[in-house]
């Protein structure tokens, strides 16, 4: 007996010398079942959840869904402080016909949400949606077809301005509209020509492939985003004025058909920092020069679907996905890149009050709360949870 | 060459004193896998071709090569059948860890498998020069002695088990991390990904009923269904049964063992929560459970902390299991304990206790012959293969034992 524990103590001692990795479960971090089929709870069910667009307002966590074809998605709300799932709202309610709303979300002065809808079939038309929630709801308001014949691929919203600014898919094409109505003014000089299709052809890639997943705004409120083949362009409003800037995006040789920017963030210095799908590297962008400076990557894999600053002022994002797995990491100019690997939260709900470990392997959104002091992240899954850590 | 099968006399003479009943080590037999020196372990990788009354394990050294073992029921001969690396062309590139899957017999009297990285190696290294593209679908037909390559299932995922649909042939699987539930349509190339079904553990067990729906649990322990009628997943409302206390870790583990007995439309489930479960499939819809009680009665010790990665059916109507593995054991000394369980009765008794040289795990379930022999992959201590490190290491058997009769 004495000597088999004596084993087992040195088999013990020996796998924590050789342990390879440490998950990262920061004190306070959280997981939150927001998918669950055929469930006795409020939760999304299955092929409807994937959390492609995500803010925080307030204690609420706001998700917007994509869905499997055929299907419809959700906006969904879900409260920090209870770490619960609230409030649930089917777009089709509102909208009938969209599969996604995978925009990302603008954030107006007074709450108010805006993101734009992917139509379910090609050829059908996306809508732009306020969304605010009040009263323990979810209302959404259609805003109207900004670009007919074509979903809304990106959004994001100039409160100074009240603009929003998008970007269309199938074309590209960049376009200017007002939550108050009227038509959306057009430029048609960030989508691809014909040679430009014919080329991505030659890569196989398709237009949800290449373009820009996110729009940023700076301090000026001019407009930025990426157009294929691994431009970046800025959208200056006051001239309505579409210009390529001079820096494309980062590149590893030869890899520039899949260069599009994944995410942005904007520094508290004004400075703007991006992620570079196509091999994941890091940049920033200064607004007054245009200058695009290479960060390097976080990890060894392609994509970087989220950045966001958090209140200890270092920069948070997810590197990687399918078919790998995405990897939380943390950057800053003075601590480099820190990975942080697959996150792994503990889930606590009615009937698992007992407490399950959850892994997220598909990270597809970021955000941050006001204060800064919550990273909240969404999976892209077939049942998609939200994962959350406090940043201290 | 073939091998006739060796009895492992001496080890059996070490099984500790009989603690109830008729079964004796004279009703089991250990035979080894013969030509195959570094083999490491077996991990569930067992199946019986009722077509050609063989056995047949995937062995593997936990590194690089898996051999396909078969053990002739008629003759009594156990002979390697080759190597995967080799019989499928594989490149260095393509290694694979282990047989983690146990091997379905299909429609067509061939047997089914898939492969996997095994450990830290795949799921880190991933697309590193080092790392692990991914595990693939075999096709062995024992009336060739052929093995085909049906291709990949995800990339960089191993599979942990499979299950054959017995009316088309289409592949069930389920892979590792990612717990991925996938539907393969070999002949016709179309492999589907249905979703990530839990997350920090891969439950490892897939079992059918006899309509061929499929079967696996989520993150909360709740049955899903693969119906094939609709070629849809249904969820079960609630969770199979747990001891009040039962640690998460345990809840997402899930289902270890399974045991089908269909003349009663019954099948039996052993959870990672240490209950046996009797599960009442249905053709259309979930199905209802009852909750037979506990694997192990130990009042100092908790009733959810025990380990059963085997199960299988007797004649005789009654459930057989050895208990212990993965460092959790039941009474005193560690041993591997082979219980036997009354479902009717709802009762369960010690049969005999084997140290952990003799026995240190068994998985495989419900293979059996007609003669109600039941075949299981064996594992002992081993310090040769202990210095080869890694999960499991340990000298593989295959174990093979009959409740009614002596077959020593």
């Amino acid at each position: 007996m004495r000597r088999t524990s004596l084993i087992a103590l040195v088999l013990a001692a020996a796998s924590l010398v050789w342990a390879r990795y440490e998950f990262f479960t920061p004190k306070g971090s959280f997981a939150v079942e927001v998918s669950l089929d055929n469930a006795p709870y409020l939760r999304l069910p299955i092929y409807r959840n994937a959390i492609t667009s995500l803010e925080v307002i307030g204690d609420y966590a706001i998700g917007g869904t994509s869905a499997e074809s055929g299907l419809r998605p959700f906006l969904f709300a879900v409260s920090l402080s209870k770490r619960k799932l609230e409030i649930v709202y089917p777009l089709e309610k509102t909208i009938p016909g969209q599969r996604a709303i995978q925009s990302g979300f603008g954030r107006g002065a007074d709450g108010t949400l805006y993101a734009g809808t992917m139509p379910d079939r090609p050829g059908e038309s996306g809508h732009l949606i306020a969304v605010r929630v009040k009263a323990g709801a979810i209302d959404v308001i259609d805003l109207g077809v900004p670009v007919k014949g074509e979903g809304v691929f990106t959004l994001t919203f100039d409160p100074k301005a009240g603009a929003l600014y998008g970007i269309s898919h199938p074309s590209g094409k960049f376009f200017v509209s007002r939550p108050n109505g009227g038509a959306a003014e057009v430029y048609e000089q960030t989508a691809p020509n014909r040679r430009g299709f014919s080329f991505l052809h030659e890569y196989a890639l398709e237009p949800a492939d290449v373009l820009s997943r996110r729009l940023a705004i700076d301090r000026s409120g001019r407009v930025y985003g990426s157009m294929p083949a691994n431009k970046l362009f800025r959208f200056d409003s006051a001239a309505k004025k579409v210009d390529v800037l001079p820096d494309p995006l980062p590149e590893v040789w030869g890899r520039s058909p899949l260069g599009r920017v994944d995410a942005w963030a904007v520094a508290s210095d004004g400075t703007l920092y991006g992620g570079n799908a196509g091999d994941g590297q890091l940049f920033k962008l200064d607004p007054a020069t245009g200058k695009v400076t290479n960060l390097g990557k976080a990890i060894m894999m392609p994509r970087l679907k989220g950045i966001v600053f958090a209140r200890d002022g270092r920069l948070y994002g997810i590197a990687g996905g399918a078919p790998g797995y995405s990897h939380l990491f943390s950057y800053s100019p003075s601590e480099g890149y820190r990975d942080l690997g697959n996150p792994r939260f503990p889930m606590v709900e009615p009937d698992l009050e007992q407490e399950i470990p959850w892994r997220g392997f598909q990270l597809g959104t970021l955000a941050v709360s006001e204060d800064g002091r919550y990273v909240v992240m969404g999976e892209e899954e077939a049942l998609s949870q939200l994962m959350v850590f406090p940043v201290e | 060459m073939p091998t006739r099968c060796t009895l492992s006399a001496v080890l059996l003479l070490a099984a500790w004193p009989l603690v109830a009943g008729e079964i004796t080590e004279k009703n089991l037999r250990f035979a080894e896998y013969p030509d195959f020196p570094d083999a490491h372990s077996t991990w569930g990788s067992i199946g019986y071709s009722a077509k050609h009354k063989k056995v047949f394990v995937g062995v593997t050294n936990h590194r690089d090569r898996e051999g396909i073992v078969e053990y002739d029921v008629r003759t009594g001969e156990i002979r390697l059948r080759g190597f995967i690396d080799q019989l499928a062309n594989l490149r260095d590139y393509q290694w694979q860890g282990k047989v983690h899957t146990k091997l379905a017999e299909g429609p067509d009297g061939a047997m089914y498998f898939a492969t996997d990285g095994g450990e830290s190696r795949e799921e880190y290294l991933m697309d590193h020069p080092h790392g692990y593209g991914g595990g693939f679908f075999f096709r062995w037909d024992p009336a060739t002695n052929q093995l085909t390559n049906l291709g990949m299932g995800l990339q960089y995922d191993s599979i942990k088990d499979v299950e054959v649909d017995q009316v088309d042939g289409k592949i069930y699987a389920v892979s590792y991390p990612q717990v991925r539930f996938l539907v393969y349509d070999f002949q016709k190339n179309d492999l589907r990904d249905l979703g990530r079904m839990g997350s920090d553990h891969v439950p490892r067990i897939l079992f059918r009923d006899w309509w061929s729906n499929a079967y696996y649990v989520d993150w909360r322990q709740r049955l899903i269904k693969y119906e094939r009628d609709g070629g849809k997943l249904v969820f079960a409302r609630d969770s199979l049964p747990a001891f009040p206390g039962t640690p998460g870790e345990r809840i997402i583990t899930g289902i270890t063992a399974y045991a089908i007995d269909q003349p009663n439309g019954i099948i039996y489930l052993a959870t990672y929560g240490s209950k046996m479960v009797a599960f009442y499939p249905q053709k259309t819809g979930i199905g209802r459970w009852e909750d037979l009680g506990g694997l192990y009665d130990d009042p100092g010790k908790p009733p959810y902390d025990y380990y059963v990665p085997n199960l299988a059916l007797g004649r005789n109507g009654k459930l057989y299991y050895f208990l212990g593995g993965h460092g959790m054991y039941a009474g005193g000394e560690p041993n591997v304990t082979l219980m036997e369980f009354d479902p009717k009765q709802r009762t369960k008794r010690v049969v005999l206790r084997f140290p952990l040289h003799v026995i240190t795990e068994v998985t495989g379930c419900d293979v059996k012959d007609e003669s109600g022999t039941m075949y299981f992959a064996g594992r002992r201590d081993d310090r040769r293969a202990r210095r080869m490190g890694e999960s499991g290491a340990s000298r593989p058997f295959l174990l093979m034992f009959n409740p009614e009769k002596e077959i020593r």
